[in-house]
């Protein structure tokens, strides 16, 4: 569950900015001939309803439904004890308490008289949910998640803000782990301190504690001896905007580490997350005695907050908002891994 | 303690297959992502973050687990390296595949509420059955192994209350005292926590995840700790005060802890679900908080535990469930109360042959905020 700070902050993310975004959403569903949109969340499938309304659930799952005109509709199954938390994180959109959210949904959508739903990621929703609303309203659903995918693939300047902030975060969490951490919870424990201090909602720390023997990332205990060279990735959470940040620590490295956190600084700063970047990738000259041995870009995707769009041997099909490039360099002291975001190509 | 941990991943198996076995079944299909985990963890241990996963059973107890994203997958190949897993572009439509093409078998799927919409329609005339039922007796009625990791368990969930409760003092903000407690939990292998929290007084209806609130003299701080260690969730509720609690905050907690208290005695074998929660709410209504038992007020006055941090059975007087030897329960008369605002108190038990095992040992008082112990 999400049970860091959330709150709505009009400071960092406005009603404005997503009543814009859902404009945008309804632009298109015009032009596909949708009446109604209808986003599915929880607390793992957050991404789409957070971008478009700025709401993380903690719990539970929900529905929020777009009309083609007036305020979209959040319908769940949640207590209407929580109702004043929840309308408080979400101000955009009317609140509706219902054992049967999806029928509550599709009540509403007959009532305006919708006959088209569009379903973002139909094929994932739980079926108990569709055949609510099915069961409430007798148009057609269909589909949605290329329309959502169209408008979500752009850029705006809050998002690329709270990208940046998210990426802040985690790079001062960082800063609080010791240097002579020798546990995997002497990492974990700060960074979790550190970030939720700072105000993320969440954060998923994995690491990697002996990268000569295995670069694989994983949840471990803490006592977990570290080795020589290790890595921790930290995935955070704020306002709904996903970041992952790796770092390699290696005590002995010298300048190796940091000549490639360097490389990849002007990497990041010169991409942007859209078709071509393998080639930008491929072709940026690397560090003395550095290899590429892989690297992954994931981006915000349907529901979902992060996800893998391309790596290597596989270009980016089409824009994304943002990424978040992670690149694996094998390097003479062993492997270093890092992890950063870097913006869509037309921030607005 | 990672052996101790395969041996209860491997009795959950075992049992997996004679279930299975006894219904007739010849695949299982289970659903899991981190907010409905436990049928999916049941059968394969894993602790699924992003993305979902849906792992497909064959009756000699062999599994593949399909994953939405190939970073869980690389978790999953160091965290179960027994489990087969796979990472297809499209998970439902691969494992729709999967079924359609073994014919004849009786197939079978939970948790039904969440199975995916494309998995049921790709289906199509191939027939499965609602597992569910069969899944959640055995969430609820745990092995002697499962029992004693729940146990294993309980008293991080007293250190997590502590670290809570010192944390807890004036002029810090909720999330704050979220922050410390769950690094206490990361550093000390809890895997996940399931936690929510209230600051203030009669204004309070429930608890949320922090909004930023400052804590100030005279407020209650309210939450319920439930952290996961190995997939085991075990729950804690304390309330605690600001300064020095009043008469009336006093008296509150003398309530909840005779119904709390009244709750736990009437937990025995052959009693049922409804029997606890009769038990709790006959104090409110002896009390004259009769109205505040109800659902305008509180949820549940507790559920299981398990795998999941808020199973099966809930107790309610409307829940006719039987207790059993073997499940795990929390107790909590959990509820917002007209003085005080909502108030908070529970403790995580096994219900043995005689009654309870009450597991956590936290006092059942209303703790002063970052006093020392």
């Amino acid at each position: 569950m999400r049970h860091g700070l959330i709150r709505w902050d009009e400071k960092r993310l406005s009603a404005a900015d997503v009543t814009a975004r859902q404009d945008r959403l309804r632009d298109a569903m015009a032009r596909h001939g949708i009446d109604g949109l209808v986003i599915y969340t929880n607390h793992v499938r957050s991404g789409a309803l957070t971008w478009a309304a700025g709401f993380t659930p903690y719990w539970s799952d929900a529905l929020w439904y777009l009309p083609r005109a007036g305020r979209p509709v959040l319908s769940t199954a949640l207590s209407k004890r929580v109702g004043k938390w929840i309308a408080a994180t979400n101000p955009t959109s009317e609140i509706t308490h219902s054992p049967s959210p999806g029928g509550a949904i599709g009540q509403f959508a007959a009532d305006q008289g919708a006959a088209r739903l569009g379903v973002v990621e139909l094929d994932r929703m739980p079926r108990a949910l569709v055949d609510q609303i099915a069961a409430a309203h007798s148009g057609d659903l269909v589909d949605a998640s290329e329309l959502f995918a169209g408008v979500r693939a752009a850029s705006d300047l809050p998002e690329m803000r709270l990208v940046d902030a998210a990426d802040a975060l985690a790079r001062d969490a960082f800063a609080a782990v010791p240097e002579t951490a020798a546990s995997v919870g002497e990492i974990a424990g700060p960074l979790e301190l550190e970030a939720r201090l700072g105000g993320a909602e969440e954060i998923y720390v994995a690491t990697a504690p002996e990268l000569a023997a295995d670069t694989r990332f994983a949840r471990r205990k803490g006592d977990v001896a570290l080795g020589r060279r290790h890595a921790a990735r930290a995935t955070v959470a704020r306002h709904g905007v996903w970041i992952r940040r790796i770092e390699t620590l290696d005590p002995t490295a010298g300048s190796e580490i940091a000549d490639a956190r360097d490389w990849l600084k002007t990497l990041c700063a010169k991409l942007k997350a859209e078709p071509g970047i393998a080639e930008v990738i491929g072709t940026t000259p690397l560090p003395a005695r550095a290899a590429l041995a892989h690297w992954r870009l994931e981006a915000p995707a349907g529901t979902r907050p992060l996800q893998t769009v391309a790596a290597l041997g596989t270009d980016l099909a089409a824009p994304v908002a943002y990424g978040v490039l992670t690149v694996r360099l094998d390097m003479p002291g062993g492997p270093v891994v890092l992890a950063r975001p870097i913006h869509g190509a037309g921030s607005r | 303690m990672a052996g101790t941990a395969e041996t209860v991943a491997r009795v959950r198996r075992e049992r997996l297959v004679a279930a299975m076995a006894e219904e007739g079944l010849d695949t299982l299909i289970l659903h899991g992502n981190a907010w409905q985990n436990d049928y999916l963890r049941y059968a394969v241990d894993f602790g699924i973050l992003e993305g979902e996963g849906i792992a497909v059973v064959e009756r000699d107890g062999s599994a593949t687990l399909f994953l939405d994203d190939p970073l869980e997958a690389e978790r999953a190949a160091v965290e179960c390296p027994a489990v087969e897993t796979a990472t297809p572009d499209d998970i439902v439509a691969e494992v729709a595949r999967l079924c359609t093409a073994r014919g004849n078998r009786r197939l079978a799927l939970a948790p039904q509420r969440n199975i995916p919409f494309g998995l049921i329609e790709r289906l199509g005339q191939t027939p499965a059955d609602d597992a569910t039922a069969l899944l959640d007796r055995l969430l609820m009625v745990k092995a002697r192994e499962e029992l004693d990791a729940i146990r294993r368990a309980a008293h991080l969930a007293d250190a997590g209350y502590e670290v809570f409760r010192r944390a807890a003092r004036a002029g810090r903000a909720d999330y704050e005292l979220v922050a410390e407690t769950e690094a206490f939990f990361r550093a000390n292998g809890v895997d996940d926590n399931f936690m929510l929290i209230g600051v203030g007084g009669p204004e309070v209806m429930g608890m949320t995840p922090p909004t930023g609130r400052r804590l100030a003299p005279g407020d209650l701080v309210i939450t319920e700790l439930t952290p996961c260690v190995d997939g085991y969730y075990v729950q804690i509720c304390r309330t605690l005060c600001v300064g020095r609690p009043n008469e009336a905050q006093e008296r509150t907690l003398a309530m909840y802890r005779e119904a709390m208290e009244a709750g736990i005695a009437a937990v025995r074998p052959g009693a049922t679900a409804a029997d606890v929660a009769r038990a709790e709410n006959d104090v409110f209504r002896r009390m004259g908080f009769g109205d505040y038992v109800t659902s305008n007020y509180t949820r549940v006055r507790g559920h299981g535990l398990g795998l999941f941090p808020d199973t099966k059975p809930h107790i309610l007087e409307s829940v006719d469930t039987p207790l059993e030897q073997g499940m795990s329960l929390i107790v909590h008369p959990n509820t917002y109360n007209p003085e005080v605002g909502y108030f908070v108190l529970g403790d995580s038990l096994i219900v043995g042959a005689d009654g309870a095992e009450v597991l956590t040992r936290t006092p059942r008082e209303l703790f002063i905020g970052g006093d020392a112990a």
